[in-house]
């Protein structure tokens, strides 16, 4: 049985707005399961909901066997709820903040503290454990309130994009924390707009936007999903349309070349097996006089995953990773 | 039952540290009933020479109107903790933890008026060194000041409202002062009701602070007047049940 399981989940907001249109998914015990998609794409709203914050419209939501709904104290001793923005109290020191947490937990005052002296052992605060957390920086508040959500050994973890706002140094080690609590035995759901943090963290993911799921699965089953690698073609930044229109018409009949899309002079499409058609291809836009002044040859990204189900790239401050150029590298 | 105390008190104690970690907060708010007490009861002094006065001094007058604005001031702040606690996800952290929801605002009012009692206690104190002195004694204080701290608590549902419905906490502050300080003028807290002009007589008779002061007055100058402070409690309580009901409405409807 899985340990979380969404069916059919709908919520309207109050004026109208549709958030969420009828998301289903389970989450296995064990696994890191990922809900990747850009702002306002309905990963906040879906998360409000499971950890009792938001009523929904209809639908359901069962964790470890309670619906959320109908017996939600019952489903809160089961979850720990990390949310985007951090949830701790500024005038009170790290230690004082996970023991109101344990103590608001049932613990008693006893195993309110030492279980607040070994989680900031673990989140390595062990140090600043009485400095008032007011004067700590994002990292360490991240990590803090990561901390306060374990303080009774949820068996589920829900966490809103963990990583936003961190700077990569922070994000690594927080990435680090949670493969650690995961292998403990902890299932944690999160959502992220990082690809990045999709790809190397998450077993399975969900692709969402616009209130519904585009696509699941594990992100390697995804990304060879697409059928090839994909191939990014840069033509001169003063080519006219016509031009560029040529090469998408030249790239389509390119042998093993689907979905060519467009942005600005760039053209980006899908070719399977890369490697060896990419000379054709090459040789296809030289007899047809289109000049090319970049071309890249990668193995796919959830960034081309997300595209094919959305449409969109989903853009985030966020730089893909490096390409290898024409001589190209195959799939693992 | 043992659950819900163990409840209310782990929140009233983080509430009670957080205002002890902030002193600057506590002066500021015991800052204007003190400048009131000793500036009013300076400048105001010879009113108490006016023919039907009614008191020794102008002093022993004053004294229960500022413990009643101690109160009124906890009072009216009382939001901005809310407000604060929804804007740091604290609520939402309490909300998920299996507490009962109750528990979270009765937390909240038993922090509120613990600080209400101190501060009161401390400008009772002050009051005595300037030369008030106090009919009933310590028993009479004591009711003082408990009459207070509930008529603070009902307060505290207006601030409280208005920091659910707006979300806003420097709103909160405003509307706070806003409601809170021609109310108090327009009671019988700075003048006895037969020296005020009689449109404002009888607003006076109609403002729910009067009740407060005169139960309070009568307190410290005149002895157990049962009939002022029932009536008082009266006062409070039907302000309290409009109030608190709001305040629980407010909360409910924001967490859905």
């Amino acid at each position: 049985m899985p340990i979380l399981e969404v069916q059919e989940l709908v919520k309207i907001y109050p004026g109208g707005v549709k958030a969420v249109d009828g998301v289903g998914f389970a989450v296995e015990e064990g696994e890191i399961f990922g809900f990747l998609g850009p702002n306002g794409a309905g990963k906040t709203t879906t998360i409000r909901i499971c950890v009792t914050l938001l009523a929904p419209t209809s639908g359901r939501v069962v964790v470890d066997g309670v619906d959320v709904v109908r017996q939600p104290e019952e489903a809160r001793h089961r979850i720990g709820y990390a949310a985007q923005s951090v949830g701790v109290d500024d005038d009170l020191t790290a230690r004082e903040n996970l023991v109101l947490q344990g103590r608001l937990h049932g613990l008693s005052k006893g195993d309110a503290h030492s279980k607040a002296s070994e989680l900031l052992e673990v989140i390595d605060l062990l140090d600043e454990g009485d400095r008032r957390v007011g004067t700590f920086s994002g990292g360490m508040r991240k990590r803090l309130d990561l901390a306060q959500a374990l303080v009774h050994h949820p068996r589920l973890l829900f966490l809103d994009e963990p990583t936003t706002g961190l700077d990569p140094q922070n994000r690594r080690a927080l990435w680090n924390y949670l493969r650690a609590l995961n292998d403990s035995g902890v299932t944690i759901f999160l959502t992220t707009q990082y690809l990045e943090e999709a790809d190397v963290l998450c077993g399975r993911l969900a692709i969402i936007d616009r209130g519904l799921i585009k696509v699941e699965g594990a992100p390697d089953t995804l990304k060879a999903g697409l059928g090839g690698d994909v191939v990014t073609v840069t033509l001169p930044g003063d080519a006219a349309d016509e031009l560029v229109s040529k090469a998408r018409r030249v790239l389509g009949e390119v042998p093993g070349c689907t979905e060519v899309t467009i942005a600005d002079t760039s053209l980006s499409l899908v070719l399977k097996d890369g490697a060896t058609r990419l000379a054709g291809l090459v040789r296809a836009l030289d007899a047809a006089g289109v000049p090319v002044v970049r071309l890249e040859l990668a193995e796919p990204t959830l960034d081309d995953v997300f595209l094919r189900h959305t449409g969109e790239r989903l853009r985030v401050d966020e730089v893909r990773p490096p390409s290898r150029m024409a001589h190209g590298r195959r799939r693992p | 039952m043992a659950r819900m105390f163990r409840e209310i008190h782990v929140l009233w104690k983080r509430n009670l540290v957080k205002l002890f970690r902030v002193p600057m907060l506590l002066f500021f708010s015991l800052f204007q009933p003190l400048l009131f007490l000793i500036l009013f009861s300076q400048v105001f002094g010879s009113m108490a020479k006016l023919p039907g006065f009614g008191y020794d001094n102008y002093l022993q007058f004053l004294v229960p109107t500022i413990v009643g604005l101690t109160a009124l001031n906890s009072a009216f702040q009382s939001g901005m903790g809310m407000v604060n606690d929804i804007d740091s996800g604290l609520l939402d952290k309490f909300l998920i933890a299996p507490i009962r929801r109750s528990s979270i605002l009765l937390g909240k009012v038993a922090a509120d008026a613990t600080r209400m009692a101190l501060q009161s206690v401390l400008i009772i104190a002050v009051s005595y060194l300037m030369g008030a002195r106090f009919k009933t004694g310590i028993p009479g204080v004591l009711a003082m000041i408990l009459i207070a701290v509930l008529f603070g608590i009902a307060w505290a549902g207006i601030s409280n409202v208005v920091a659910l419905r707006t979300r806003n906490s420097e709103l909160t502050m405003l509307i706070g002062i806003l409601i809170t300080f021609p109310i108090l003028f327009l009671s019988t807290g700075f003048m006895p009701a037969v020296l005020l002009p009689d449109w404002l007589d009888t607003v006076a008779k109609f403002n729910p602070i009067s009740y407060l002061v005169a139960a309070l007055r009568a307190l410290v100058n005149d002895g157990w007047d049962w009939t002022a402070m029932w009536q008082a409690l009266a006062v409070t309580a039907g302000l309290a049940v409009v109030t608190l009901t709001a305040a629980t409405r407010a909360f409910r409807k924001m967490v859905g």
